[in-house]
């Protein structure tokens, strides 16, 4: 292990990125991700490896695209109008079954969006994106050591199902400073080269081929991928859920702000717990188990205006108790530029418990 | 856990002063946040950071954000905005240089009066006016000892290749210290 460091957990993305081996980084700034390829501008080319500031997201992926097929890591970052723009080439990418990472930092609302620390591309990024029928695994750290952790991880996921993974930060994520301890660097040149990396040798007849496999091998394959995905990828956090009457589902910045509304919750003898999912597909239905038979209660709470996760505790609830309708609540915070407050949260969390708050689901 | 909210004008050294809050305690292995005012900031505009810090190992931080402030340094008029992000009982190291005299603060807080740009010019590190107001900020709350709290800002400085002005910045920190 190296020497814990300060540092923002945009920065945070960069580094992990530079010691998992990353190759190969194009992009196109946006706030509040900037500092992803600000870092990278000055360390890729002192490492000989390559960062371009695209002429655009859609160039930025269209060269990632090409950079992946020759088995190299690679990596692209944007925020949530950015990722847009790079929906095509990511369904591309998971015609192709590329190993690509991307990292979205979000920010807030529609079209151009806010410089908001918002959670409103979560419905965009469980659900693929793009055209077509993929999924990519999303994972959301919640600090800037997660950061850090989710970045290397991402690219075991990557490789290992030969599928896009996306880190969906936030603004309040990327922005935060934290003591962070990297792993030990991994050369770029140590790391073997897939069978089906396009090398720029002569494609001898038993290379897989680059163009999308459309006969029915590739969906059956594709689908036989994503249920192994749900099956063996889901990760979460849980705090104090064993005896919880009330179980909030929160991730990113906001869970940090339940965490602390516990606490206080606690102390006033209220049962109240969290499970916190650190993928967001495949979501963590099996942290159900955990929860007790008689929980009154599931919250989703998350910082967009239509509750882009409700649906997905309310499936996760379905899917376990099957003999009796535990309500699911909603608490979605409509708040520019900032994150509730933990009084406004633990007065929200209340009023489910004093039935003032209707169910949802 | 402690919360301190250093503001004042971008330029001014707030965030540094917050950072090297947040070096501190990280070298105390305690978990810290350190978060920036985040949004269209400049030059000469309003600037903040809060700081949070855990007292023993281990205790984790939860909000990152602005919340029951322990300490508020105040580095020109406007920060005194955030009084209302502070703590009953909470201390507020106020730049007397920036903000009125006449001004009206809240019973319930105790308001350590400090200028700055004069502690500064005097000790001729006039870059140093967070350094004081940190200086008085650390002998008030007595968060960490007078002498280790100068060697960790020494050691934050020595890690941004800046350990040459150690001097003057050891100066800036005690002409503040002194002062309250």
């Amino acid at each position: 292990m190296s020497e814990t460091v300060l540092m923002k957990g945009n920065e945070a993305v960069a580094e992990a990125a530079l010691r998992a081996g990353l190759d190969f980084y194009a992009a196109y700034p946006i706030t509040p991700q900037t500092e992803i390829l600000e870092y990278l501008s000055k360390k890729m080319p002192e490492l000989g490896r390559v960062c371009v500031q695209a002429d655009s997201e859609i160039t930025a992926i269209n060269m990632i695209m090409g950079a992946a097929y020759t088995g190299k890591r690679v990596l692209t970052s944007s925020a949530g109008p950015g990722i847009s723009l790079k929906q095509e080439g990511l369904s591309y990418c998971a015609a192709n079954d590329l190993p690509v990472v991307y990292v979205d930092v979000q920010r807030g609302g529609n079209g151009l969006a806010n410089m908001g620390s918002c959670q409103t591309e979560y419905k965009r990024e469980v659900t693929g994106g793009g055209n077509g029928d993929y999924h990519a695994i999303i994972l959301a750290p919640a600090s800037v050591q997660e950061t850090a952790d989710m970045v290397s991880l991402a690219y075991e996921l990557a490789e290992k199902y030969r599928n896009i993974v996306g880190i969906m930060t936030e603004a309040t994520i990327g922005q935060l400073v934290e003591p962070v301890t990297f792993k030990e660097a991994v050369d770029p040149a140590s790391l073997p080269v897939p069978s089906w990396a396009k090398t720029g040798k002569m494609i001898s007849s038993s290379d897989e081929p680059i163009k999308p496999r459309i006969k029915d091998a590739k969906p059956k394959a594709d689908r036989a991928k994503y249920f192994q995905m749900k099956e063996e990828v889901q990760m979460w956090e849980s705090t104090n859920v064993d005896d919880a009457d009330y179980v909030v589902f929160a991730f990113g910045a906001p869970s940090r702000v339940v965490y602390d509304a516990l606490l206080i919750l606690r102390e006033e003898g209220q049962k109240i717990g969290m499970i916190r999912p650190q993928t967001l597909w495949p979501y963590p239905e099996k942290a159900l188990e955990e929860l007790k038979e008689d929980v009154k209660g599931l919250i989703s709470l998350e910082t967009n205006c239509t509750g882009q996760m409700l649906p997905d505790v309310a499936l996760a609830r379905d899917l376990h108790f099957k003999d009796r309708h535990v309500p699911v609540y909603s608490c979605a915070y409509i708040v520019l530029d900032r994150i509730p407050t933990v009084m406004q949260v633990v007065d929200d969390i209340k009023a489910i418990i004093s039935g003032q708050t209707e169910e949802a689901y | 856990m402690k919360e301190i909210i250093f503001a004042g004008f971008g330029g001014q050294g707030v965030l540094t002063g917050g950072l090297i809050l947040s070096f501190m305690a990280a070298e105390k292995d305690l978990e810290t946040t350190w978060m920036p005012a985040y949004g269209a900031t400049m030059r000469g505009g309003k600037a903040n950071c809060v700081v949070k810090m855990g007292e023993v190992g281990g205790e984790r931080i939860g909000n990152p954000l602005m919340g029951h402030a322990d300490a508020l340094i105040a580095m020109n008029e406007p920060s005194l905005d955030y009084l209302g992000k502070t703590k009953k009982g909470a201390v507020v190291i106020v730049n007397s240089h920036g903000v009125d005299e006449n001004y009206e603060y809240p019973s319930d807080k105790k308001v350590y009066k400090v200028d700055s740009v004069e502690l500064a010019e005097k000790v001729s590190n006039e870059q140093g006016q967070n350094l004081v107001m940190l200086g008085a900020m650390m002998k008030v709350t007595e968060l960490y000892p007078k002498d280790e709290a100068i060697d960790l800002m020494c050691k934050f400085f020595a890690s941004k290749g800046k350990e040459k002005y150690n001097e003057k910045n050891i100066a800036a920190f005690l002409a503040g210290y002194d002062a309250v």
